[in-house]
């Protein structure tokens, strides 16, 4: 538990100190629990989200960073994209199997920034509907099934 | 990740030795608590970790071990431990953490059609096979004085000769047995 919050702590201070373009910590909820963040991230230039705000809530277990955080959208504006359900709930390997602890809450802003700017057509999920109806509440629950590596 | 970023923005004169500093420090972070490595190991791929640190993402992911960076297989006999000068006397940072003890598994109990079908530990499945009470049979049919059979019949009589006639049968039905289970 103490190394967890030695960690968040580095990494908060990193993120406050030199932040990754169009990211950014909200410093109020981190302050009042160390273990949920809320990132307030901008839609890169030049893409289909351009200009557009969203906000990312993490949630660190206490076995964070050799077990993934739970992040998910949070708010009025969930991207529109082909790996975002319209809960919020965020299709992405590094999420899950392919987390690693040598990611960070800025390597995984980055990444989900990446998949916003590589899409081409803003579009839901084909099963977001049934998905969103039976779908746990905890997005690492759900066993997911990366088969789209172009977005 | 935070190596480089750490110093950027901190850039008067006065700070610079501290900017050194934090930067040399910044250099040998472990990748996984981000502090500076104490029980330092490099991986094959150059990756340094504190080795607890590294034990615990092994642990963590037995099945598919990986370099937390680069995802390259790693093993605890594929890195290298780091020995500074500072060190009086030291020692492998890997016989230092003892591996924890591997975790034992039992069978649910009282599951499934054949609880106790099993062989040995526990005893559910016993046969045995024999010939029934074998050195005493010999003295039952061999000794058995007084069981009041009746007598032989009368010579000459119709229930003699029947008796010949069958013991006769019996005797051969015999001979072709024991013939038959020598060329089988």
């Amino acid at each position: 538990m103490a190394s967890m919050e030695k960690r968040l702590q580095k990494e908060l201070q990193a993120m406050t100190k030199d932040p990754p373009p169009g990211v950014q910590v909200d410093q109020e909820s981190c302050s009042r629990v160390m273990n949920e963040w809320i990132v307030d991230l901008e839609g890169a230039t030049g893409t289909l989200y351009e200009a557009e705000k969203f906000q990312l809530q993490f949630k660190f277990g206490s076995k964070y960073p050799f077990d993934s955080p739970q992040v998910t959208f949070l708010g009025p504006n969930i991207p529109i994209h082909p790996h975002v359900y319209s809960n919020g709930h965020i299709c992405l390997s590094i999420l899950t199997e392919d987390w690693s602890p040598a990611l960070s809450v800025q390597s995984v802003c980055l990444s989900i920034v990446s998949m916003l700017s590589s899409c081409t057509e803003k579009k839901r999920p084909p099963d977001n509907a049934i998905y969103v109806k039976t779908c746990s509440k905890n997005p690492k629950k759900t066993r997911w099934w990366y088969h789209d590596d172009t977005v | 990740m935070s190596a480089e970023t750490t110093s950027q923005n901190n850039n008067s004169p006065s700070s610079e030795d501290n900017n050194t500093a934090e930067e040399a420090a910044g250099t040998y972070e472990c990748n996984i608590c981000l502090e500076t490595a104490n029980d330092a190991v490099v991986s094959m791929c150059g990756h340094l970790f504190c080795w607890p640190c590294l034990h615990q993402w092994l642990e963590t992911r037995r099945s598919r071990q990986t370099c937390p960076v680069c995802k390259a297989g790693i093993s605890k006999d594929k890195v290298i431990p780091i020995y500074g000068r500072g060190n009086p006397n030291p020692q492998d940072p890997r016989e230092k953490l003892p591996p924890r003890p591997p975790g034992q598994r039992s069978e649910p109990e009282g599951t499934g059609a054949f609880p106790n079908f099993g062989f040995g530990g526990d005893g559910g499945f016993q046969f045995s096979f024999g010939i029934g009470a074998f050195p005493f049979g010999i003295f039952a049919s061999t000794f058995n004085f007084n069981d009041g059979r009746p007598a032989a019949p009368a010579p000459g009589s119709p229930q003699e000769a029947e008796e010949q006639f069958l013991s006769k049968v019996f005797l051969w039905v015999g001979i072709i047995f024991i013939f038959w289970l020598l060329i089988a």
